[in-house]
Order: structure tokens, then C-alpha cells, then sequence
């Protein structure tokens, strides 16, 4: 851990034995199954795993967008509940709403908690100067590149300043490069405001680069494969990453990944030598 | 500017049309007039007044029709698209009113509603009601369910989502359904008058063309009534036009 004092301001999260099922048609299909994480207030926590293991399930389970079938999910000791200003989600889109300029765009949330269009439109602008798009106020979203649209959805969840951030593969659609700027840029804005963090990613690179520790989830039924601490100081540059002990890092992540994707395959296997 | 100068040309070229068959059919007046003489006929008509005062009962009709059958339209429409048992419960309903010939209901409506401008606007609100509804319903449900679950994520109430989300999405679907809505605002108050009215355009059709045997006299009620269509569709056009510049 870094030896840096900035106060942790963000909510523990806490999920315990979770399931979720989704539809009833032959017993519905069971999205996460048994799942137990707890997030420290302030960390910063990235979960990897292969598609469809309900990562983003298990986000929008916190974010309060749908509800459990079994378990519990506390956030700072309470059941989460959308609009209750603790939980911001950024999703894989920035879905931004084409009729409203960026401006009103990113005052939504505050404009949804009834703030005073003053007050929100100023708060709005300082949201877009964090993210690096002062310039863009007056633009509408389809005058907006993938990666300033992507901001302008940051912008949007960090309006409110909600103390836990959830972000569902926010830079998936991103070039390379343009990935390895906003990976950058959300270390920084981190590092200024100790929130929880919990980032859901496909990218093992970004998951070391970013996480103080990587949740690897195994194929549905999503369960809780292992935890990796990345003990790599912060801030992370590009130099510090090309080191042997992020590699190393790296290569326990994606070992714990295929070892997920073996345990996906063996019930199949035993199946076959049945037959 | 040169959108104008377009329809300008096409109706010239509509006139002359009009005229050639006119003169090589050469047709009797009460069969097909030439143009010339619809439009001195206009010329008399718009100076006697007689032409003023049917356009302006008309007029009124189709202005408070589709005002009222557009903005109950809208409302049904929002609750259709949002509610799945709304529209199970009332769609049987709308659908037979609108397979019932509003020829044949207008007397009935007539009578129903004390046979004055109440009851003419009632049967014009009633055949604007249909496609404005159907089109409000569509446009609700077409709405982006990923902005959706944003919103709701941000914990916007459902009257939030529907003015904030629904209905914004809704709106170029609205619009078609208003512009189909609005040509048929002036059908219906013309049906209103056939059913039992003393003045209006209709009224006029009717005068011209069963009493007086003045066929001029109704292409020039014709072409009136086709002259309000055409201003109203470029009204809703236009309100269209400001609002979804986006």
C-alpha cells in the first residue's frame, strides 16, 4: 500500500453468500451462485473473469438496479437503493441521452435529486473539467468521439460525488491506446478522492495497473475464484508496470483465470467419459 | 426559399394540366370546370363573404378537434405503451371504434352530443384520435432500454423517466402519427357537417353541389378545404422541425 495519508472517504461494501437467478422458464438461469466479497471503504477493487460469469450482474446487485434471490448486499451496513446518492455506476456505453447537450447530460443526476438548474449546470461544469472535457459543454453527444463520450459518462457518475463508483468496463470500446490514458487519468482521480472503487474489466493489464486487489470470478454460476493483491506502489507509471513483479502479478492473474475456466470444463469432461 | 419556388412550379404545372384536359375533354362547366373559372368563382365567393364564413365554422372544427383528439390521443397512447394491461384492457376497444365507419356514427354522435359545434368537434377528435394514439404507444415502447436502466440507475421515478426519457424518444414516431392525425382533422369535420351542421365547408360541398348545381362553387370549397389540410400538415411539420433539431 502506498504510505500516502489522503483520508479514505469512501463506504464498505459488503456481499455475503449471494445468488441471483434470472428468469423462471426451466428454473431460470443462475447468474452468480454462493458469492461472498468484501470491499474496503476507499479501495480500489477490480473484478476480471470471463464473459458472462455476472460481473455486471454483480454490479448493478450494489448499484441497487435489481435484486438478489439469495444473500445479502450491504453498502456502509445498509441494502443499496438506486438514487440514495452512495452508488455511481458507469456502464459499458456512455449512454448519453441524444436530445440533451453534454452539459445537461452530465447534470442529470442532480437534476433527477431536484438541485437548481444553476447550481447543477455549475456543478456539471466542473465534473467535465475533472475528466478533461471543459470544451465540450456545448456539444451534443453525437458531436462527441467514443473516447469524449466515455468521458462525459465518468463525468456523469462523479457528479454527485458518490462515495463507491461502479464501472462496467467503461473503456472496453476504446482503442488501445486511448484505454491506457483513461486507465492514467482514473488512477489519478482516484488517488485525489479516496473512493471505493470497484472496476469490472476483460483487460488483465488494466486489472494489475489499476487494482489493490483483483477478484477473479469463475464462469456462471459467478463465484469468487481468488483474490490477488497488487502490492505495486502508487502512482503507477508505464515504467513501473513494464516490471517483473507486475508480470508476475499478471501471469498469477491469468492463471487464476484459466484455473476458473478448467473447473468450467471438467463436469463436461466427466460427462464424456461416462458416455 | 427554393422549396417554395418547387411547389410553385408543380402547381403551375398542376393548372396547366387541369386546363388541357378541361379544353380537350371539352367538358361542360358542371362536369369539370377550367380553372379560370374556379378561380372567378373563388373571386365572387371570397367577395359575397359566402366563402369566409363556412371556412372559418371549418376551420374552428378542425383547430379544436385536433386539439382535443390529439392531446387525449397523446395521454392514452403514454398509458398504452407503459401499461401492459392498459393496452390489453383498451386496445379491443379503440380498434373496434376505429373499423366502425365514422360515416355511419356521425349522425349518432350528432344526436348524442346536442348537434352543434360540441358535437362536430367530438366526431373530428374521434378520427384524429386513432393514428396519434397508435403512433404515442409505439414511441413509448421503442424507447432505448439501455438509457432506460441509466436512469434508473440514477434513481429517476417513473413520471421522471416518461418526461424525461419516453416521451422525448417518443416524439419523431408522435409526429408522424400527428401528420396522418392532422389531414384527417379535416375530414372529420367535414363528416361532422354532413351529419347535421348548417355552415361549414361541408355544408358548402353540399349546397354547391346538390342544390345549386354550382360545380365551380365546390372545387372552390374543394380546394379550400385542401388549402387548410396543407396549412395545418406544415404547421405540425414545422413545430416538428423546432423541436427535434437535435
Amino acid at each position: 500500500m502506498s504510505p500516502q495519508t489522503t483520508p479514505r472517504t469512501g463506504l464498505d461494501v459488503t456481499i455475503r453468500d449471494v445468488g441471483v437467478r434470472f428468469g423462471a422458464r426451466h428454473g431460470g438461469v443462475e447468474a452468480l451462485s454462493g458469492l461472498s466479497l468484501d470491499v474496503e471503504a476507499g479501495s480500489f477493487t477490480v473484478i476480471i473473469g470471463p464473459n458472462g460469469c455476472g460481473k455486471s450482474t454483480l454490479l448493478r446487485l450494489v448499484a441497487g438496479l435489481i435484486s438478489r434471490s439469495s444473500g445479502a448486499v450491504t453498502v456502509d451496513g445498509s441494502a443499496p437503493r438506486t438514487g440514495d446518492g452512495r452508488v455511481g455506476l458507469c456502464f459499458q456505453q456512455p449512454r448519453l441521452v441524444p436530445w440533451r447537450s453534454t452539459l445537461d447530460n452530465v447534470a442529470l443526476p442532480l437534476e433527477l435529486a431536484g438541485v437548481a438548474i444553476d447550481e447543477r449546470r455549475a456543478r456539471a461544469v466542473e465534473a467535465l473539467e475533472r475528466v478533461g472535457l471543459a470544451g465540450a459543454v456545448s456539444l451534443r453527444p453525437r458531436e462527441l468521439s467514443g473516447g469524449m463520450a466515455q468521458r462525459a459518462a465518468l463525468a456523469r457518475a462523479l457528479i454527485g460525488d458518490p462515495p463507491v463508483l461502479l464501472l462496467d468496463e467503461p473503456f472496453s470500446a476504446l482503442d488501445a491506446l486511448t484505454r491506457e490514458t483513461f486507465d492514467d487519468e482514473l488512477q489519478r482521480l482516484w488517488l485525489e478522492r479516496r473512493r471505493t472503487v470497484i472496476l469490472v474489466t476483460h483487460s488483465v493489464g488494466e486489472a494489475v495497473a489499476l487494482a489493490d486487489r483483483v477478484v477473479v470470478m469463475t464462469p456462471r454460476p459467478g463465484r469468487v475464484a481468488r483474490t490477488i493483491q497488487v502490492d505495486l506502489p502508487r502512482p503507477r507509471s508505464a515504467e513501473l508496470l513494464g516490471d517483473r513483479r507486475a508480470a508476475e502479478l499478471a501471469a498469477e492473474v491469468r492463471a487464476a483465470l484459466a484455473d476458473g475456466h478448467a473447473l468450467e470444463l471438467r463436469p463436461w469432461a466427466e460427462q464424456e467419459g461416462a458416455a | 426559399m427554393r422549396r417554395i419556388g418547387t411547389a410553385l412550379v408543380s402547381l403551375a404545372v398542376f393548372v396547366v394540366v387541369w386546363k388541357l384536359v378541361s379544353v380537350v375533354g371539352g367538358y361542360p362547366d358542371y362536369i369539370l370546370p377550367a380553372p379560370e373559372v374556379v378561380a372567378e368563382r373563388a373571386w365572387r365567393a371570397i367577395g359575397t363573404g359566402i366563402l369566409w364564413e363556412h371556412t372559418a365554422v371549418t376551420l374552428l372544427e378542425v383547430v379544436l378537434g385536433f386539439a382535443v383528439g390529439a392531446s387525449i390521443a397523446v395521454l392514452t397512447g403514454v398509458a398504452l405503451g407503459k401499461s401492459l394491461l392498459i393496452e390489453r384492457v383498451l386496445s379491443p376497444y379503440i380498434v373496434a371504434a376505429q373499423a366502425v365507419p365514422i360515416l355511419a356514427l356521425a349522425p349518432l354522435l350528432d344526436i348524442w352530443f346536442g348537434g352543434g359545434l360540441l358535437a362536430r368537434v367530438v366526431i373530428c377528435a374521434l378520427i384524429v384520435f386513432f393514428p396519434i394514439a397508435i403512433a404515442t404507444m409505439v414511441g413509448i415502447r421503442s424507447t432505448d432500454p439501455l438509457l432506460d436502466e441509466m436512469l434508473r440507475s440514477l434513481g429517476a421515478t417513473d413520471p421522471q423517466r416518461t418526461r424525461l426519457l419516453e416521451i422525448p424518444s417518443a416524439l419523431p414516431v408522435i409526429f408522424g402519427g400527428l401528420r396522418v392525425g392532422v389531414t384527417l382533422a379535416v375530414i372529420g369535420a367535414v363528416v361532422a357537417e354532413w351529419a347535421g351542421a348548417s355552415t361549414g365547408l361541408g355544408v358548402l360541398i353540399n349546397i354547391a353541389n346538390q342544390g345549386l348545381f354550382d360545380t365551380p362553387l365546390m372545387f372552390v370549397a374543394l380546394a379550400a378545404l385542401a388549402i387548410i389540410g396543407l396549412f395545418f400538415y406544415g404547421l405540425v411539420v414545422l413545430a416538428e422541425r423546432r423541436l427535434l433539431s437535435h
